[in-house]
């Protein structure tokens, strides 16, 4: 009589049952197929995120297209087409008809997956909603065609399993395409595909990307740049973030001789003197091979380095957008938008939290289209990708909230949570691992290294906010007096004049008491291939007045200016440049140009002028020198900035009261 | 209620003559001359006006009447809306002398047209061409009429035993009687009511009843209150215009007659009688020419509504806020209107004059008016 079979065995004939379709089961909301309309969203994100990465690290600027089609009730056709290098015919099974197979897995430096079960998930999916296998069409450059296979996933084995494997004329010299088949719903708004592949434009404007909506619809978001991100270095692991099974196959793996030199080469910011210090500290004889290290070695090693006073870890796996780049994305795509500014992007030092480098770079859009009385728009990124889902639970909505945006110029009730406004914030977090809420990676995680910097890069962007806004402001009023100067004067003059019948008065003594203000006015001129930004200084006061005007750029434009006439004086690395310009009389004006090489993309906004020796009231277009400028002012300079001058004209406090303001707050109009 | 005083007895100074024009517009262009002086000086060009605001209004004992008190505003060029209105006053001083020298009217229509043309000084709206125009009138103690420009608007219509001589439009003097010369619908009021052009011959009439709405006039008219009561009916068509207003103060003035004045109740009608009465915010620089300080208010009163049980609205948010106002006007400061205005308030109710028809279409001439008549001493 055959036994029956112990519990032992039962349990594992059960666990052999678990195949990789009830994992994906089970899993379903974590990798993003919990319904529909995601389903679809995820699986571009997959094919799409893979295109970029691929193209990134082949040096190739990224051109991918993503066209979707209708094939039933619920059935839809995704094919996303790359320019990227292609795949080996021997690589092309385990890369889309196998879980956890990636080459990405282990590395340690900013990327956009970062495990391997992306675009795999969404073959399974679309293996297990249609029973159609997915289509590979792939070219490397060294072939002279191109490899057809159609795969499924055996969902027993997690092998691949290939239905078709064939060859045909290459249609472009490298790329891939992947197409599959799903249920799935496609769907417009804040979280569909074509906000997907908006968000990816705007940071990696280096990419050209197509959508071809199910109902034939083209959208094309062109490249706004030729230059390609750096590629982020791949850096060994710090130990202030390795986990002791991470540790234990670092030993096993190392090809060092000695667990000294393991230290030092296998692992970043362990100099050779914390290393023989720590190894000492840990009782562990420098010599020993990295793979005897074991057990209780293993530990102690693990704890003597947590402990240990090292470098801090590098930031060369991370790849910031820039500045620059952040700028040119926001504009190519919003530009339909025409916001009144873009803010100069932030882009904060990089910082460490555990053992892993991050950092933070915001971008703000203000005005234009803008909705007034909404929430402001919010576009979350992790590593260039951008984040759909989950918006109330990620620290950067949180972050966003803990800033009070009342004092920048955002409404905000009680002066916390998202605040409303014509405004709109891009924040991105690049790191070689980002905590997310969830393997869905959907929201970044709180942590308090990460708010830190979160909010002081807010609060920069926000104080570029405040800026903007008063001198819009302070603009506004200007245009008031100009309005009267230049269109209501004149004729006023010119009306009263032919009624006593005399002739014109000069105005001009009139002119300058009404502005009263030193005009510094800025334009730009695009040309071939350099901007240039003329400069007109009026004396709009009623004295003569020597001007002493300054500069300020960042210093990477700098490097790309040039000036007439050559400023009195410079200080590059401040990107400074200083001139005393001719004594102007009233009403008396002076020009000088700054003219910018290519490639540049430099907005008016980007250059900051300051003028020394006149109160802010009396400036226009210019803020006073700020103190901490260290210069030495030439002495016409300081004796016209101590001689006391009035109020200046236009100031609160006229001695009676403003009889067309009486008259409209007194509601004359409406009463008998 | 109002402020009582003997009848009629100013005289009005500033009361054009026959030929009055001829030196209307000296001081329009003295006026040109201060701004061009200032200019050319190097001043900030600025213009100062009495203000024409609730805050500004005093009371006049000798005229019996609210005036403009001796608050001062500035419209400067300093600032965007300042120096508009100073330019607009120019182009408006220019083209007022162009009449004047192609001996030319204008209505204020008309002028908020012409203003097209004028660029930077065009007008926004209606209201601001008549600011301005009254703005001057101010500036140059003159009326508009004497700068050649008068109101679209046709006065009210007039009903009852009086006989007066208009000089038409072709210069003919016509002699009309209010009640047997003409249609049911009265004798219309010309924009222009002055002495020149208009004379009173004669009247039987023992009062003047002056009535907020057309539908009322019909009512007293069709029930021959006019001649049984021996009164003359005044439409105010609302708030009235300035020649009905001059032709009642004229009427009070030359004819001795007691005005009374038959509106709603509500707040709004207490303004229509305040500007009858005592002055206009708007015009109170001409308030010894337009306003009639004799006049008395008939009714519909909150007491009215209570006392007489008439249905009634409920007070809407604007009622309200038009009676908290009416508490600060200083015209309203009688013992009289403010316990009206209180008792209005704390009911929440406002009647139309047509509400005495709840007792039947005699009730208004048969019941209601004599026995407000009898009370104020007039019947």
């Amino acid at each position: 009589m055959p036994r029956p079979p112990t519990i032992a065995q039962q349990l594992a004939s059960k666990q052999r049952e678990i195949s990789v379709a009830e994992f994906f089961e089970r899993n379903r909301q974590i990798l993003g197929f919990d319904n529909l309309p995601r389903a679809m969203l995820t699986t571009v994100k997959e094919a799409v995120d893979n295109s970029v990465d691929v193209c990134d690290e082949a040096r190739i600027a990224p051109e991918i297209s993503v066209e979707i089609a209708k094939e039933g009730e619920d059935r839809f056709r995704v094919a996303v087409t790359d320019n990227g290098p292609g795949i080996l015919r021997r690589e092309i099974p385990n890369v889309f008809a196998r879980l956890l197979y990636g080459s990405r897995f282990h590395s340690n430096r900013q990327a956009r997956g970062q495990q391997g079960i992306g675009i795999s998930a969404a073959v399974l999916y679309a293996n297990l909603t249609t029973a159609r296998p997915v289509r590979i069409v792939s070219r490397v450059e060294e072939e002279d065609v191109a490899h057809v296979l159609e795969l499924f996933i055996d969902t027993q084995k997690n092998q691949p399993r290939v239905v078709l494997d064939d060859v045909a004329l290459p249609e472009s010299a490298h790329g891939t395409k992947v197409e599959l088949v799903l249920k799935a719903k496609y769907v417009r708004g804040r979280q569909s595909v074509l906000e997907y592949l908006r968000g990816t434009a705007i940071v990696n404007p280096h990419a050209r990307l197509v959508l071809q909506e199910p109902d034939g619809t083209r959208v094309t978001f062109e490249r706004a740049t030729e230059e390609l991100p750096a590629v982020p270095k791949e850096t060994p692991p710090h130990p202030y973030g390795l986990e002791l099974g991470e540790l234990g196959s670092l030993l096993k793996a190392s090809r060092q001789a000695t667990v000294s030199e393991f230290l030092v080469k296998d692992l970043q910011g362990v100099s050779a003197r914390a290393a023989k210090e720590l190894l000492v500290a840990a009782g562990i004889p420098g010599a020993t091979k990295p793979v005897a290290v074991q057990g209780d070695v293993q530990e102690r090693l693990l704890a003597a380095l947590r402990a240990a006073p090292l470098l801090a870890p590098s930031s060369e796996g991370l790849s910031p957008i820039g500045a620059m780049l952040i700028k040119r994305g926001l504009r190519n795509v919003l530009g339909t938008l025409r916001p009144d500014f873009f803010a100069p992007p932030v882009t904060r030092p990089a910082k460490v939290r555990g053992g892993f480098p991050f950092l933070v770079e915001v971008g703000l859009v203000y005005g234009g289209a803008l909705p007034v009385d909404e929430p402001v728009q919010i576009l979350r990124f992790a590593n260039r990708v951008p984040l759909l889902f989950q918006q109330g639970a990620c620290a950067i909505t949180t972050a966003i909230g803990s800033v009070d945006w009342r004092r920048y110029g955002l409404e905000q009730k009680g002066g916390s949570g998202i605040p409303v406004g014509p405004a709109l914030l891009l924040v991105h977090i690049a790191s070689t691992k980002v905590p997310f809420t969830s393997e869905a990676k959907e929201a970044v995680a709180e942590d308090p290294e990460i708010d830190r910097e979160l909010v002081l890069a807010l609060q920069a962007a926000a104080r570029h906010l405040r800026t903007h806004l008063s001198r819009a402001s302070r603009r506004e009023f200007a245009g008031e007096k100009f309005s009267i100067i230049q269109k209501i004067l004149p004729k006023l003059a010119e009306k009263t004049s032919h009624l006593v019948g005399k002739p014109v008065p000069d105005l001009t003594p009139v002119v300058t008491r009404i502005m009263d203000v030193v005009h510094v006015e800025t334009g730009l001129t695009q040309e071939a291939k350099t901007r240039r930004v003329p400069v007109t200084v009026t004396n709009y006061t009623p004295r003569p007045r020597v001007v002493e005007l300054f500069l300020e750029v960042a210093p990477e434009l700098f490097a790309r200016a040039t000036f007439a006439p050559e400023p009195d004086g410079t200080e590059p690395a401040l990107g400074r440049a200083w001139w005393t310009l001719p004594k102007l009389p009233p009403n008396g004006r002076s020009e000088l140009a700054v003219t910018f090489a290519a490639p540049c993309d430099v907005d008016a906004d980007d250059l900051d002028w300051y003028v020394a020796g006149i109160d802010e009231a009396r400036l226009l277009g210019a803020d006073p020198l700020p103190g901490d400028w260290d210069v030495r002012l030439p002495r016409t300079v300081v004796e016209a900035a101590e001689a006391a001058e009035g109020a200046p004209a236009g100031a609160p406090g006229e001695e009676e009261v403003d009889y067309d303001a009486a008259e409209a707050s007194a509601g004359v109009r409406d009463d008998d | 209620m109002p402020p009582k005083r003997a009848r009629a007895s100013a005289t009005t100074t500033d009361a054009p003559s026959e030929e009055p024009r001829a030196d209307a517009l000296a001081p329009t262009l003295d006026l040109a001359r201060s701004i061009y002086e200032q200019l050319d000086r190097g001043e900030i060009p600025r213009m100062r006006l009495p203000l024409r605001t609730k805050q500004n209004l005093s009371f006049q004992m000798r005229e019996g009447v609210w005036r403009l008190g001796k608050a001062m505003g500035t419209r400067s060029a300093r600032k965007l809306d300042g120096a508009q209105m100073l330019l607009r006053t120019f182009y408006l001083v220019d083209f007022i002398n162009e009449m004047a020298r192609d001996k030319k009217t204008s209505t204020l229509r008309e002028l908020y047209y012409i203003s097209e043309g004028w660029e930077e000084a065009k007008f926004g709206s209606e209201d601001e061409s008549n600011l301005l125009i009254e703005d001057l009138e101010v500036l140059c103690s003159r009326l508009r009429e004497d700068f050649r420009l008068h109101p679209e608007e046709n006065g009210a219509s007039v009903l009852g035993d009086l006989t007066i001589k208009e000089r038409n439009r072709k210069g003919i003097v016509k002699t009309i009687n209010c009640r047997d010369d003409v249609g049911d619908g009265g004798y219309a009021l010309p924009f222009d009511v002055e002495d020149g052009k208009i004379e009173f011959v004669k009247t039987s009439a023992k009062f003047v009843i002056a009535i907020e709405c057309g539908g009322m006039v019909d009512r007293l008219a069709e029930n021959g209150f006019d001649e049984r009561e021996n009164a003359i009916l005044l439409h105010l068509k609302g708030q009235p215009a300035r020649s009905t207003r001059r032709f009642l103060r004229r009427l009070s003035d030359e004819l001795h007659l007691p005005v009374v004045v038959f509106t709603d109740g509500d707040p709004w009608s207490f303004r229509i009688f305040a500007s009858v009465a005592y002055g206009a915010i708007k015009t109170a620089h001409l308030s010894n020419y337009l306003a009639t300080p004799s006049a008395e208010f008939l009714g519909v009163t909150a007491s009215d509504i209570e006392n007489y049980e008439l249905p009634s609205d409920k007070l809407s948010e604007q009622d309200v806020r038009a009676l908290e106002a009416e508490r600060t006007d200083p015209r309203f400061q009688t013992a009289e209107w403010r316990s009206e205005i209180e008792l209005m308030l704390k009911n929440g109710k406002k009647a139309e004059q047509q509400s005495l028809a709840k007792y039947g279409l005699n009730y208004v001439t048969d019941h209601y008016l004599p026995e407000k008549l009898a009370e104020m001493g007039v019947r």
